[in-house]
């Protein structure tokens, strides 16, 4: 119990006293998981929407994969991405392993099945002719898929808060493909594993509050946008 | 607008749903597609509104080719049989619909407020839209479809499952706001009443083809063959060389033109009389009887006739043979 107060106490520590190499690594976390994230949206929601409205063979199988994708082990996910990128591997050529794209390519991974599929589930979720309603009024495909995500936006924001809750404390990937390289690839969760490692408890608590913080601000910040009254 | 169709065959996976050679719709009447469930009405009104592609074939609204939803949109305004609403108030749906159509915020605030009296939904407008019941849903998607005042109104089943009195009440409505609101309108129910309150024109769809295309007065006397007989409510009997379909609601206790021997089974008082249930052969009907006429015993052997004019005989081939 005493090791867990200490631990806050480093954290709080860290935190008010701005430690830069804390400061440096949640900015890392928060960059690479965040682009993460947001090229699984750029790239999920459209895909989600196409899987939910399309018609078209093999769809239930694609769902079926992407159902399945939601559940994958990161780790298995670093070591695919790892043997694409590493010097000998087929992309080894963009020299990318053990960089913080590599992170970032890992975690789009890892929260693109989750985006899709949590989109896929909102938009079906929707009464099945409002596509139809909005085409008969003249909206384009843009429009109507801008109306759509208004509606299913309790599940998009539900999208955004799993993909981006996935890859921010996910740590064998980004173990894996970033190297856990101080001041290059050092995010949140190695560095706790590290500290873990070391011996350096009281630091792997400080950020682990700080990672459960940040988690927590995130989530906070998107369930006060999805709750919000229309 | 004038609706033409020609060629016209859907497929949904490898099933066929609608084979239409060719249909006219006539600009400025209002048409019911009528036919039992399953016989490809609604399908084909997704087809005039481009909400569907066929597998092959072609429709024009005024002369213009309709290949999609959107070619469709600036010609037709489209009633779905589901509440089909954004979320929001009623009012705000109505509102997107019009931006939709590129109308200025005041022409959008003048037809919102005259279809929402038109159509008796002003208390409904700042009403939640998924708070409110089956029949306001009717009456709003009504209002937006109306507002739209589109060339060509498509109404999909537009007082299914509605509770009897919501029913009739729309149903009275109906008309005066097409007369007042919509040009050309295409209407579908499997209802016959309904076809015949509403519209001036009865297209008649069985199984995905027209069996029928016949102004209001004359289309329930001249049924093409037996499917259609027997859906427009005529009583089927085996003939020797074919069947012989007699007119909804014209058999009459006693000797006539045509005379049957009808076996009692029950007999149902009414407001106006006495149902009588029983059969002919093996068909079984109803047989009105007016206040004060003999009331059989169930059981029993009546004679009961019809007049000539409303007995059609079908040879072997399902074609009138009258």
């Amino acid at each position: 119990m005493g090791q867990l107060w200490d631990g806050f106490v480093e954290a709080i520590r860290l935190i008010f006293t701005l430690d830069s190499t804390v400061l440096e690594i949640t900015f890392r976390t928060v960059l690479v998981s965040g682009t993460a994230t947001l090229l699984a949206m750029a790239v999920g929601v459209p895909l989600g929407y196409a899987l939910a409205r399309g018609r078209f063979r093999g769809r239930n199988i694609a769902l079926g994969l992407v159902y399945t994708g939601m559940g994958f082990p990161p780790v298995v996910v670093g070591l695919f991405v790892w043997l694409m990128l590493v010097r000998s591997g087929p992309l080894g050529d963009l020299e990318l392993i053990y960089t913080r794209q590599a992170m970032v390519i890992a975690q789009f991974v890892i929260s693109v099945p989750l985006v899709i599929g949590f989109t896929a589930a909102s938009i079906q979720s929707l009464p099945p002719r409002l596509g139809d309603l909005l085409a008969s009024l003249g909206a384009g495909r843009i429009r109507t898929l801008v109306y759509l995500a208004r509606e299913a936006r309790l599940g998009l924001l539900a999208a955004v808060m799993a993909g981006f809750g996935a890859v921010i404390s996910e740590v064998g990937a980004s173990q894996t493909v970033g190297g856990n390289l101080e001041g290059e690839t050092r995010v949140l969760t190695t560095a706790i594993v590290l500290a873990t490692s070391r011996g350096q408890n009281e630091q792997a608590i400080a950020l682990g509050v700080i990672l459960l913080s940040l988690a927590l601000a995130v989530n906070l910040l998107l369930t006060f946008v999805q709750q919000r009254p229309r | 607008m004038h609706i033409h169709l020609s060629g016209i065959h859907f497929r949904y996976q490898r099933d066929p749903v609608l084979e239409i050679p060719g249909l006219d719709i006539n600009e400025g009447r209002v048409t019911a597609l009528l036919g039992p469930n399953g016989a490809g009405k609604s399908t084909l009104l997704r087809v005039i509104a481009g909400l569907e592609r066929p597998a092959s074939g072609e429709v024009t609204i005024g002369g213009r080719p309709i290949r999609n939803a959107r070619d469709a949109s600036s010609l037709v305004a489209y009633g779905f049989q589901e509440s089909v609403f954004l979320g929001g108030t009623i009012r705000k749906n109505l509102d997107v619909a019009l931006r939709l159509r590129k109308l200025p915020a005041e022409e959008r605030k003048s037809r919102i407020e005259d279809l929402a009296r038109a159509c008796d939904i002003v208390p409904l407008l700042d009403r939640k839209a998924d708070h409110v019941s089956v029949g306001e849903g009717r009456r709003a998607t009504l209002a937006r479809t109306l507002a739209l005042r589109a060339p060509v109104t498509l109404l999909d089943e537009p007082l299914a499952a509605l509770d009897a009195p919501t029913r009739e009440s729309l149903l009275s409505t109906l008309p005066r706001l097409l007369r007042e609101y919509a040009s050309t309108t295409v209407i579908v129910t499997h209802d016959r009443s309904e076809a015949v309150r509403l519209a001036d024109d009865i297209v008649i769809i069985i199984g995905g083809r027209v069996r029928l295309v016949a102004p209001r007065q004359a289309a329930f006397s001249n049924p093409p063959d037996e499917e259609t007989a027997a859906f427009l409510g005529y009583h089927m009997l085996d003939t020797e060389g074919g069947r012989q379909a007699i007119a909804p609601g014209v058999l009459q206790p006693g000797p006539g033109d045509v005379s049957f021997h009808f076996q009692v089974e029950t007999v149902l008082r009414t407001p106006a009389g006495h149902e009588v249930l029983g059969a002919i052969d093996s068909t079984r009907l109803t047989v009105h009887l007016p206040l004060g006429a003999a009331i059989p015993a169930p059981g029993a052997t009546i004679t009961v006739s019809a007049p000539s004019s409303a007995i059609l005989q079908f040879d072997s081939a399902s074609t009138p043979a009258r």
